[in-house]
């Protein structure tokens, strides 16, 4: 089982020692001693209840730990409560039980510690792509001289220079979600979650996506929380990847990818790259209910 | 380029809409002038466009249809910018509170279904013959369309650009100057369209039970004296005004949102 081999303390933790550590973070948060950017669920349950329609268990106890600077995917059936769990992270909802907490603390709505890149972009119509990026420093009340030069930078960064003052129905998808990126980024979050967010994009501009997002991924030192159906591209982004069971979700199993980084595209085609592949699918099957 | 070897369109097959829309209405003035050649022609009950032309003739150089037309145009433009002011944010807290929504919402609409134009001779009683009154029943007209319009916007809004705004740490009111008011735009200058029409009948209406000038009170008086011709034309101006404010929108409806998908 790949989720035992230890990479650089960032997994293999067993369960007992990972409620231990729990412990000591917490004894060492009184003399405010915090680890930055980590991420923890613990027993993370949530029920919607809709109107006049049956409760739904989103999420059913579940446990996730996530190192700072990690880049960490979460697979699983649709429905399973992926998403759900990303906004309960970016303080969106609140769990029924149990607990969100970064830096270890409890997680008590949306904060520019971290931010969203949505599947479906998210960008403000009227907004330019200058404009759009900006929000986050805006809402932040960050002088406007400042909030153009961090917007020009990131549109470098993001590889939209010479678009600042399109309109997002001018782009393509991709382009879109690049700026859903760049917004994310703007406020200089050390979370960055993503949901699906490549999802609605084609399947070239999908690759491309995922080699850009890695090569920003390096360059901006981020801890991600990323989302997706594709096993393939948990695998080629990520340091780890968390397979959840169907709803209510729990995490099934812990896959750490030991492939080296940085990583190219041909190392889609290598066998250690389909063995886990092969791994991940089989602990994920049982779940998908059709 | 593929937009190069598209082969550009004739004269008559580019602007076909407007020449038939055109030809239509010419059509109508001549027939409307030909047919006094084999009806009888009574000026007391019909006028025609020849006549109605010179008469407008003569309302021009005098100055008095533009004296009427300023005068009406004062209480027009207040009873419209205050259902602008008024109906916009109900409608939009109407449609953001649903509880607010969910009162107010009966009471609306039996006073939009309503015919509100009875309460003319009231309004006017309570709030005098000059202009205040007749801006009044302008404002009770036009608020209406806001409201509903600015209502149905708000349900329209996104709401994955209300979760972008709030994750990013927006509070309430930057929904509403970021996401919500943008979102509610387009809808409230649709709904001025249909208020415009409603503020003209309104002004009328109003000069018709009590003034001493304005267009509406041209028209009636004209009536009354059987100047048929100027009443006519007096009518013709209205529609022409009323014809440009609606098309003025939406121009102004294509030109001022650079954001949506130019057709």
């Amino acid at each position: 089982m790949r989720q035992a081999t230890p990479v650089a303390g960032r997994c293999g933790l067993g369960d007992h020692d990972r409620r231990l550590q729990g412990e000591i973070r917490r004894t060492q948060e009184n003399r405010i001693v915090r680890m930055a950017g980590y991420i923890e669920g613990r027993n993370v349950s949530l029920t919607f209840r809709p109107p006049n329609r049956a409760p739904l268990r989103a999420l059913g106890g579940f446990d996730i730990a996530v190192e700072e600077g990690e880049f960490l995917s979460i697979v699983g059936p649709s429905g399973c409560g992926k998403s759900t769990f990303l906004n309960v992270v970016l303080g969106l909802t609140k769990p029924d039980s149990g607990e969100v907490l970064m830096h270890g603390k409890p997680i008590g709505g949306p904060g520019s510690d971290r931010a969203m890149v949505f599947q479906e972009f998210g960008l403000l119509p009227w907004r330019t792509v200058q404009h759009n990026i900006e929000l986050g420093l805006e809402l932040k009340k960050v002088p406007a001289e400042k909030r153009r030069a961090t917007a020009e930078r990131l549109v470098v960064l993001v590889g939209l220079a010479g678009f600042e003052q399109h309109y997002p129905h001018e782009l393509s998808g991709g382009m879109k979600q690049r700026v859903g990126l760049a917004r994310a980024l703007a406020t200089d979050p050390d979370v960055l979650l993503m949901d699906e967010p490549f999802a609605a994009l084609d399947a070239q501009t999908r690759d491309l996506m995922q080699a850009e997002l890695l090569r920003i991924w390096r360059e901006a030192r981020k801890t991600v929380l990323f989302v997706t159906h594709q096993i393939d591209e948990a695998i080629y982004l990520s340091d780890r990847v968390v397979v959840m069971s169907k709803r209510p979700g729990r995490a099934k199993k812990v896959f750490a990818i030991d492939l080296p980084r940085p990583r190219e595209y041909e190392m889609r085609v290598t066998p250690e790259f389909n063995d886990l592949k092969l791994e991940i699918w089989n602990t994920l099957k049982d779940e998908i209910v059709a | 380029m593929a937009e190069q070897a598209i082969v550009r369109p004739t004269f008559a097959a580019r602007y076909r809409k407007i020449l038939l829309g055109g030809f239509a209405v010419i059509l109508f003035f001549a027939a409307w002038q030909a047919i006094f050649l084999f009806v009888p022609f009574n000026p007391l009950f019909i006028s025609k466009p020849s006549l109605i032309a010179a008469g407008l003739v003569d309302l021009i150089g005098s100055g008095d249809l533009f004296h009427d037309l300023a005068v009406s145009a004062v209480p027009f433009f207040i009873g419209l910018a205050a259902a602008v002011i008024v109906g916009v944010p109900l409608g939009i807290v109407m449609g953001w509170r649903p509880r607010v929504g969910y009162a107010l919402d009966p009471l609306m609409t039996v006073f939009y279904a309503s015919p509100l134009v009875a309460l003319a001779p009231l309004l006017v009683i309570f709030f005098g013959v000059g202009v205040s009154g007749k801006a009044v029943i302008v404002f009770v007209l036009a608020v209406f369309p806001f409201i509903f319009n600015a209502h149905a916007g708000v349900r329209a809004v996104d709401q994955l650009l209300i979760n972008v705004v709030r994750s990013l740490g927006g509070g309430e009111w930057d929904l509403y100057r970021m996401v919500i008011f943008p979102s509610v735009l387009p809808y409230i200058v649709a709904s001025s369209r249909i208020a415009v029409g409603r503020a003209l009948i309104a002004v009328l209406v109003g000069e018709f039970f009590a003034a001493s000038e304005g267009i509406g009170y041209a028209i009636s008086r004209f009536g009354d004296i059987f100047a048929l011709d100027r009443m006519f034309g007096c009518i013709l101006v209205v529609m022409v005004i009323a014809v440009v404010l609606t098309e003025g929108i939406r121009w102004a409806e294509r030109a001022a949102f650079p954001w949506r998908t130019r057709q």
